[in-house]
């Protein structure tokens, strides 16, 4: 008898989760037609934003055509595998961008006290601080991050069924590492008020993988493998892909990205308990 | 008759400078508001600098010269035109569409002063400020990645002369992307559309030297390359200072150009202005 109590338990609670996570669907779905109407209505600013993104990155792409242009290889690289590295980590970014933007706006809401409206409204506060903005920047980086992936990749010749699913996951991890590491920082604003400067300090070295790791000094490589992990967005997979010999390094981006956001999601409800409003 | 007109006049030229001081006074103040977009420009500063440094060395792994240049020279310019990129900052987009949101626009049009020259002056106390704070780079690149300064007096007058005219100009450069804001209302992706080809343009990411010919000439013909490339290479040696009664010139010229263009076109663009919430 209390075993079946039990197992009835059980199923109400898998049934309970499995509606809570369809009202969280429909919810997304209703912020998200929220962002389209603003994207309408500023429809040129929307444009400029995503047009914005390509000129930022074709100046970094021209640079890396005129420099790559003169010389055989970047430290055995070539051309095409540079840009599938450049690609994959503007990828991952993208996502990020897309769909987190927001968490660099923690800092500011909770010092000048606004960020107590997520507190009283009955969702996730998280949820709802996500949900709040599609960032046009964003969807330009993915634009473009997708055609120097689809473009490289077929010049290189490496997309197999297999390795456009490695690809595909390679990408969803990238782009958890990006939102975790984003998640840990910006959660640090419960503690700190502003996370603005912190979240920076962490985020900006993701300049790093927009290049073959193997060019820096062994202190920054392994930084970007196990501190500030932005190298399993971008050189760790491209190499597998690439058939270069790196391992079990060729498997740990989504144990990584796993680590992180389970730690960031942690991080995060022990700030949001601390919190007590500044304003 | 002379002697009652002149003190009168120099008396109103005193208040005059007096006002323009004034305003770029206020500037400094900023420097010890460290906000979190100056942690996170510098940030980007530096680890951008450490990218590009090891990128080059890389480049130069398998080859002694590209385009006749050695890479000592190559890192020196990319060091100098890291440290001297607040030559060609962008200001103008934020602070227009920043006023014309919150209506200060209005109370900044009936001020006793000119609009641009009050903002030039501010511009020029804003780049002491932006230098100043690039110190961190400065001791980067020298201490960590062995930059070596010029000794000649000569080449930092020539430098000096060149970087004043490449930041007015620039400034003329930034005045027109600030009135784009009155027809587009829209300031971010504006400043990151010309953000990504100030970049390239002047010369920030790659020595002008070694892109293709017809990049390069494409790129000498734009005011971009006048702000930053121009001065920085004869710091750098790129160009030598045999160079620098041509280059001075040529930068002067495109100075009145832009000073003129600019004039009209915010003439033209103020009448598109709408104040909101003024």
């Amino acid at each position: 008898m209390p075993k079946a109590q039990h197992t009835i338990e059980k199923h109400h609670a898998s049934e309970r989760s499995t509606l809570q996570m369809l009202r969280y669907l429909r919810l997304y779905r209703y912020f998200l037609e929220q962002q389209f109407k603003i994207a309408v209505e500023y429809r040129s600013n929307f444009i400029i934003g995503a047009v914005g993104a390509l000129f930022v990155n074709g100046a970094s792409l021209l640079t890396l055509g005129v420099v790559m242009g003169q010389i055989p290889s970047l430290n055995g690289w070539t051309l095409e595998e540079v840009l599938l590295i450049y690609g994959l980590v503007l990828l991952s970014r993208s996502l990020s961008q897309m769909f987190t933007e927001n968490l660099w706006q923690v800092g500011g809401y909770v010092q000048e006290g606004s960020f107590d409206r997520f507190l009283v409204r009955p969702i996730n506060p998280l949820f709802q601080l996500l949900a709040e903005r599609l960032d046009s920047a964003g969807v330009g980086n993915f634009v473009i991050g997708l055609v120097l992936v689809l473009s490289a990749g077929r010049a290189l010749d490496i997309f197999s069924p297999f390795n456009v699913v490695y690809l595909t996951a390679a990408v969803l991890s990238g782009g958890t590492i990006f939102f975790a590491l984003n998640l840990i920082t910006s959660a640090s604003a419960f503690w700190i008020i502003d996370s603005t400067a912190v979240s920076a300090a962490v985020f900006e070295n993701f300049r790093f993988a927009h290049y073959p790791l193997s060019i820096y000094p062994r202190a920054i490589n392994w930084m970007l493998t196990w501190v500030i992990p932005y190298g399993f967005a971008s050189y760790y997979p491209a190499s597998f892909l690439l058939g270069r010999d790196i391992g079990p390094m060729a498997w740990l981006s989504p144990l990584v990205a796993g680590v992180l956001v389970v730690l960031g999601y942690r991080l995060w409800g022990v700030g949001l308990r601390r919190y007590a409003g500044t304003g | 008759m002379t002697s009652i007109v002149r003190p009168a006049m120099g008396r109103r030229l005193a208040r005059r400078a007096g006002a323009y001081a004034a305003l770029a006074a206020m500037v400094p103040k900023t420097l010890f508001v460290y906000n979190w977009s100056v942690w996170a420009q510098l940030i980007q500063n530096v680890v951008s600098l450490v990218v590009y440094v090891y990128f080059w060395r890389a480049v130069y792994a398998g080859t002694p010269t590209i385009a006749g240049i050695d890479l000592q020279t190559t890192l020196t310019y990319i060091l100098m035109a890291r440290i001297f990129r607040p030559l060609a900052n962008i200001d103008l987009i934020f602070e227009f569409g920043w006023r014309l949101r919150d209506g200060g626009f209005a109370m900044l049009l009936v001020r006793p002063v000119d609009l641009q020259l009050g903002y030039y002056v501010q511009g020029l106390a804003n780049l002491g400020v932006a230098l100043v704070r690039q110190l961190p780079v400065v001791l980067l690149a020298t201490l960590v990645f062995g930059l070596r300064w010029p000794s000649d007096p000569l080449v930092w007058a020539v430098f000096i002369l060149s970087a004043l005219l490449g930041r007015s100009l620039f400034f003329c450069v930034d005045w027109i992307l600030g009135t784009l804001t009155f027809y587009t209302t829209e300031t971010w992706g504006l400043r990151e559309l010309f953000q990504g080809l100030t970049n390239f343009l002047t010369g920030g990411l790659v020595p002008l030297d070694l892109m293709p010919g017809w990049l390069r000439l494409m790129a000498l013909a734009t005011p971009f390359a006048q702000a930053v490339y121009v001065p920085v290479a004869l710091l750098s040696g790129l160009a030598p200072l045999a160079d620098a009664p041509r280059l001075l010139v040529g930068q002067l010229l495109w100075l009145l150009g832009l000073a003129g263009v600019s004039r009209l076109f915010f003439g033209r663009a103020i009448r598109h202005v709408t104040v909101q919430g003024g």
